[in-house]
């Protein structure tokens, strides 16, 4: 995941790669995204998390859609 | 390991070390330094770290036991450079960046490599809010991110 300054300079990234452009956030809602993956990943007791609660963190922000889904539904 | 019925706390004990070390230092222990923390032998540990890694806990170096990533910590020197009072720590992207503040909640400047290769931008968390402008792009949809944990 990478910030770019502007969209050109996103678009003008994806063109020089031939890759087709992914998922483009704004800075809060990937600081938002951040604090509800991240708040207990210092806790001894957090072991990991299932895709199910990974796409419900998504869907807490927003985030829905293929993009955001597992292929294993 | 001694007994398999200990390895589950074990693995976790080691997860533990390794993310406070991280958090304390920014930089990955290696296997010797958790060893002597868990007062195990460095090829247990090793074992550990190769689990771990298996169950995508943290991603080792290929073919190694030196630790390229426990998200959001990086193991290596990254785009992504975090300051948190005087600590550096290396984040592997800007989603990991933003969430070593969220993770150790402490404010934090972040200076990130310009992809479009331009002056270092930078953000501020400050108070819980992040200041700071930019457009953060998700390559890869969350279906293939194991696909490649470093290119994603």
């Amino acid at each position: 995941m990478l910030l770019f300054r502007s969209e050109d300079d996103l678009g003008n990234w994806c063109q020089q790669r031939g890759a087709t452009r992914g998922a483009t956030l704004t800075v809060t809602q990937t600081w938002v995204l951040a604090q509800r993956w991240y708040y207990n990943r210092l806790d001894p007791a957090f072991h990991g998390r299932s895709i199910a609660e990974a796409e419900a963190v998504f869907a807490s922000v927003g985030l829905e859609g293929a993009f955001w889904q597992s292929a294993a539904r | 390991m001694s007994t398999t019925d200990s390895v589950p706390e074990r693995l976790w004990e080691a997860r533990a070390v390794i993310y406070s070390h991280f958090a304390a230092t920014g930089q990955a222990p290696t296997p010797a330094e958790t060893a002597a923390i868990l007062q195990a032998p460095v090829a247990d540990v090793v074992d550990l770290y190769n689990e771990l890694h298996a169950r995508h806990a943290i991603l080792l170096e290929a073919n190694s036991s030196t630790i390229r990533m426990a998200n959001p910590f990086s193991g290596i020197p990254t785009g992504f450079q975090v300051m948190i009072g005087t600590t550096q720590y290396w984040a592997n992207c800007i989603w990991d960046a933003l969430g070593i503040p969220a993770a150790l909640y402490r404010d934090a400047d972040i200076i990130v490599a310009d992809p479009a290769g331009g002056t270092p931008l930078r953000l501020q968390v400050r108070d819980g809010q992040v200041r700071g402008a930019g457009f953060v792009h998700f390559l890869l949809p969350f279906s293939r991110w194991y696909d490649d944990l470093v290119e994603t």
